[in-house]
């Protein structure tokens, strides 16, 4: 009877006893003794506990928490209590163990320090609503953060969650912060979150405040505020909101104008660096090389094993044989240098290859165009079959080094990295090749043997050498395209397929032959395309009038990616009829053309 | 001469005899999937995973007492191909039973031949819905199998809008047509549900989403636009994107900034077999829904797993891929539809179409490697769905499990 009554004390006790942990506990305790609880529930109890309370111990151990590398060790006493590892492993492949609590080494009953072996250990379980939690530890700790972004971000989460409470740490920042970009944050974080007042001439100058910022992330509150005012029949905070809706939409529209000019940059540098290969080895040569694109091939899964030499190595099943290729075991940011050592790899395997199909099949046909397009689309053919024989029929696996998977955001703009690159590279191969064609010696040769092979052979050209050195430069450069295009598509046996006919358009479009033609037409189609993507969905509703497929085009627009392809061809086609040689057709005396 | 006829009536006895001794050891089985062309990539997995259960099924004795004996056709990724290959394994091969199809365009192109045979078809891979046809047992996953329960995981992450996206074919359409009425009768404002629309004469919405053709290359406006779309948070992405149009989407969406935590994309169509080709750390911790994940820690899953990677080993099929393989949902689904449709044979006492259809809609059950099945009246399974987050190693670790989920094909106007 007596043991009954004890019972509900004694729950209520440990009801208490978590409580009080919480209170009296360190964060970094706190977040420890969260992460060895095996219920959910108190887990969540205990680490939204820490909320607001993190120092810099505490962000370590959620990002360990986070990445599967908080391990929880099993007492003798039952209990579990969350570890660390670090420090050499040892033969046994075990680590030293640190208390996630305090940091200290891990002892057992005999005060000894401990080593355990991570593979034996769990590790602490997280969902996406720990995670959030998780978030918000982090976001209050990281308003006091050394790095500008890192405050700005959790600023900006502050003011979006919209929760009133916060408002004094906002405040409180406010008065100390410096940098100008944060300052920003915290303007529209704070008017943010006055829009929550109960007083109307606050949520005016709130409003106010918002529309001075113009700031994306406020579209959606801004809407919501327009209704709620409107319901209440508040008229001037009506107006205040629309003003300010009115001013983050203009925003958008230069957000959405400046990132279209980028974004069809960026596609017309690749079509250029993919078509480039091509403006040299159909344009100059006039070879209808159908091997293009897996000359493109050729240089992406050099890439690929470029990647694999300076990490692991691989064994690649080659007919039959075991082809061993060794690895160099790099870690870290030498491993990630691969890229920069694929691009002359990529280029000197495509240009082998170039060097030995123009050796081995092509030049018996320069003055037979249709069959050296039937020569090399069956080159292409086996190409595509003996990278599916070596490498497997799946696409492979190219990662992209960090220096190439980051963006910088000026003004609400998303400018990625590998776009910038690709952008500065394909400026950079263009600028090379013009030097090289009229600047060099051997471009002079080129452009002589181009012209006229039998008066440059006559001079004493040596036409044969110099036809198979432009070829290869030209194949060269599709393998560039290749290392590219790895780091923005896949890496398959076809990859070659997808960008073959985008590149005879550019070529084609610009004028066969003509260098700056190429350059023209690809940037003319990537920003064109680009443009009809972004713009295709806004003009849809405008396309009601037409009579009879009015709301078959409506709906046709809204389909911009697709849509909008279909009418660059269709253009391109009525652009070819108006001029059949392109946008520059290179003037040239001899009969034939 | 009368010897010369004696001899060849015991030639014609003996023919007969040795002929009705093969059927009688033997029922014929049709493997019907693509094995060439774009496909094959996915396909091939289901044909290394049916041979493998018959293997097993054989080794204890096969179904009513007769060896499995598989009939393997390839539908080379044509869909034509595909009917004509159906028509022959019904009409040449008279199979008791197929398993096939993967597109639902290849499913559509052979429903005919079935229907006009009384064959009988096997499923297994997620579908739109829409159709339950007596001729097919869809082991599936019905739209309400993965779509709306990873709907409602999202709803409960407190996510409030949500981005569709997919590859411009009948799955995607209809799912997100669904998931649209789904999210609506949710409480979720249009607004809110980002991707546009496409509406009739009379306004009425007939499609939902953003869609891409196969082999879009060019992710960079409509990441753009997820990035403006998710600015405000709560956001996420419901992707039905189809194989390797994947890539350079998570290599566009982790360029921009976009992240699990910020805005995640749940995937209907990458599994862990889709997995090996893609970039596996740009999408750690995005999200997948499917009726069976690899890792899923059941004694009979991990069976089922050191099972199929031993016969690898030892199989000599031509043209098996031994090394890296895992297992995934249209495998297990698969292999799930072989063990039904002998429990029905079993329960039918016969390999009539018929009679095995009406032991399907009687309710039968089997404890699969993803739990436990029961066969439902309208064709379709009772599963357990599972959403998983995805790992660095192509694995997903389970963060969320519906249990005996009803497979509902009809979704189209349930939910006002």
């Amino acid at each position: 009877m007596k043991a009954l009554l004890l019972l509900p004390c004694l729950l209520a006790f440990f009801a208490n006893a978590t409580v009080w942990a919480a209170e009296s506990a360190s964060p970094r305790a706190l977040v420890a003794r969260a992460a060895a609880e095996s219920e959910r529930a108190q887990t969540r109890q205990l680490l939204s506990a820490a909320v607001g309370r993190a120092d810099e111990t505490v962000a370590p151990l959620l990002d360990a928490w986070r990445r599967d590398t908080l391990f929880l060790h099993s007492r003798a006493d039952g209990g579990r209590i969350a570890v660390l590892l670090s420090g050499e492993k040892d033969d046994r492949g075990a680590q030293s163990a640190l208390r996630a609590d305090d940091g200290q080494p891990l002892q057992d009953e005999a005060g000894r320090p401990m080593r355990l072996v991570a593979a034996d250990l769990p590790t602490a379980e997280h969902d996406a609503s720990l995670r959030r939690t998780m978030k918000a530890i982090l976001d209050l700790a990281e308003l006091a953060a050394a790095d500008p972004g890192r405050r700005t971000r959790s600023v900006r989460n502050l003011g979006l969650a919209q929760d009133v409470e916060k408002l004094p740490v906002l405040l409180a920042r406010e008065t100390v912060e410096s940098a100008p970009e944060v300052r920003r944050a915290l303007r529209e974080a704070i008017a943010l979150l006055r829009l929550k007042d109960p007083r109307e001439e606050i949520r005016i100058t709130a409003l106010q405040e918002l529309q001075a910022v113009s700031s994306l992330a406020t579209a959606d509150v801004l809407a919501r505020v327009i209704q709620e005012e409107s319901a209440a029949g508040n008229r001037r905070a009506l107006e205040a909101a629309r003003k300010a809706q009115q001013a983050v939409e203009w925003h958008r529209t230069k957000v959405d104008f400046a990132g279209t000019l980028f974004r069809g940059l960026s596609l017309g540098s690749i079509l250029l660096v993919a078509a480039l290969g091509l403006a040299i080895t159909f344009g100059l040569m006039r070879v209808i090389n159908m091997a293009h694109g897996e000359l493109i091939a050729v240089g992406a899964y050099t890439t690929y094993l470029t990647q694999a030499f300076f990490g692991s190595g691989m064994t690649l099943p080659c007919f039959g044989l075991s082809l061993p290729v060794p690895g160099l075991q790099l870690a870290g940011s030498s491993r990630e240098a691969y890229f920069i050592a694929a691009l002359p790899a990529s280029f000197l395997a495509a240009a082998t290859a170039g060097l030995v199909l123009e050796r081995g099949i092509i030049r018996f046909l320069y003055r037979r165009p249709l069959e050296s397009l039937l020569a090399t689309w069956g080159v292409s053919l086996v190409l595509q079959q003996a990278l599916r024989l070596i490498f497997g029929p799946n696409n492979v696996q190219v990662s992209s080094p960090s220096y190439l998977s980051g963006n910088w955001l000026v003004g609400d703009v998303i400018l990625g990295w590998n776009r910038v690159f690709v952008i500065g590279f394909a400026l950079l191969i263009v600028l090379g090749m013009g030097l090289v064609l009229t600047r060099s010696s051997l471009g002079l040769l080129i452009r002589a043997s181009m012209q006229n092979r039998t008066m440059a052979a006559c001079l004493g050209v040596r036409t044969e050498r110099v036809n198979a050195l432009t070829f290869a430069l030209g194949s060269g450069l599709a393998g560039l395209a290749g290392a590219f295009l790895s780091q923005i598509g896949n890496v398959g046996p076809s990859l070659g397929q997808g960008y073959i006919i985008d590149s005879f358009m550019v070529v084609v479009v610009g004028g066969v032959g003509s260098l700056g033609g190429t350059i023209l037409s690809a940037f003319g189609i990537g920003g064109i395309d680009q443009v009809l993507q972004q713009y295709l969905p806004l003009v849809a509703p405008g396309l009601a009038w037409v009579p009879g497929i009015g709301g078959f085009l409506q709906n046709l627009a809204q389909d911009a990616a697709v849509f909008g392809k279909i009418l660059v061809l269709a253009g391109i086609i009525l652009f070819l009829q108006w001029r059949p040689a392109g946008l520059f057709s290179p003037r040239s005396r001899t009969l034939d053309e | 001469m009368k010897l010369r006829l004696l001899l060849a009536s015991g030639a014609i006895a003996l023919g007969l005899s040795s002929s009705g001794l093969r059927s009688a050891e033997t029922v014929k089985v049709g493997v019907l999937h693509s094995l060439s062309g774009t496909m094959a990539i996915s396909e091939t997995s289901l044909r290394d995973i049916l041979l493998f259960t018959f293997d097993e099924i054989n080794a204890r004795g096969g179904v009513l007492g007769r060896k499995i004996e598989p009939v393997v056709v390839d539908g080379a990724s044509n869909w034509p191909l595909f009917a004509e290959k159906a028509k022959q394994l019904l009409e040449q091969d008279k199979v008791a039973v197929t398993f096939g199809c993967w597109t639902s365009v290849s499913r559509k192109s052979v429903l005919p031949v079935y229907e006009r045979n009384n064959g009988l078809l096997f499923y297994p891979v997620q579908y739109e819905g829409e159709e339950e046809s007596q001729n097919v047992a869809y082991t599936a996953e019905a739209v309400n199998q993965q779509a709306t329960p990873a709907v409602d995981y999202y709803l409960k992450e407190g996510k409030k809008k949500f981005y569709l996206l997919g590859s411009d074919y009948v799955y995607p359409q209809t799912t997100n047509l669904v998931l649209l009425e789904y999210l609506l009768s949710k409480g979720v404002p249009l607004a809110n549900i980002g991707g546009g629309f496409r509406r009739d004469g009379s306004g009425k919405i007939i499609s939902a989403g953003k869609y891409t053709p196969f082999g879009h290359i060019d992710y960079q406006q409509i990441v753009a636009e997820i990035k403006q779309f998710a600015a405000s948070g709560d956001a996420c992405v419901i992707s039905t994107l189809n194989g390797d149009t994947n890539v350079p989407f998570f290599k566009e969406y982790a360029a921009s900034g976009l992240t699990s935590e910020t805005c995640p994309v749940v995937s209907f169509s990458i599994s862990e077999d889709e997995f090996r080709g893609l970039p596996a750390d740009k999408l750690v911790g995005q999200l997948g829904c499917w009726t069976y994940f690899q890792s899923l820690n059941t004694p009979a899953n991990k069976k089922f797993v050191a099972d199929f990677q031993t016969w690898l080993k030892k199989s000599n099929v031509p043209g098996l891929v031994k090394e890296g393989r895992v297992t995934c949902s249209p495998m297990v689904l698969s292999y799930v539809g072989v063990y039904i449709w002998k429990a029905a044979v079993e329960k039918a006492g016969s390999f009539e179409v018929d009679k095995v259809r009406a032991a399907w809609k009687s309710g039968l059950t089997f404890d699969g490697p993803g739990g436990k099945v029961t066969t439902q009246k309208n064709m379709h399974l009772t599963k357990n769905v599972y959403i998983g987050e995805t790992r660095a190693d192509g694995q997903f670790k389970i963060v969320s499990s519906f249990e005996n989920v009803y497979g509902e094909p009809w979704l189209k106007g349930k939910f006002k």
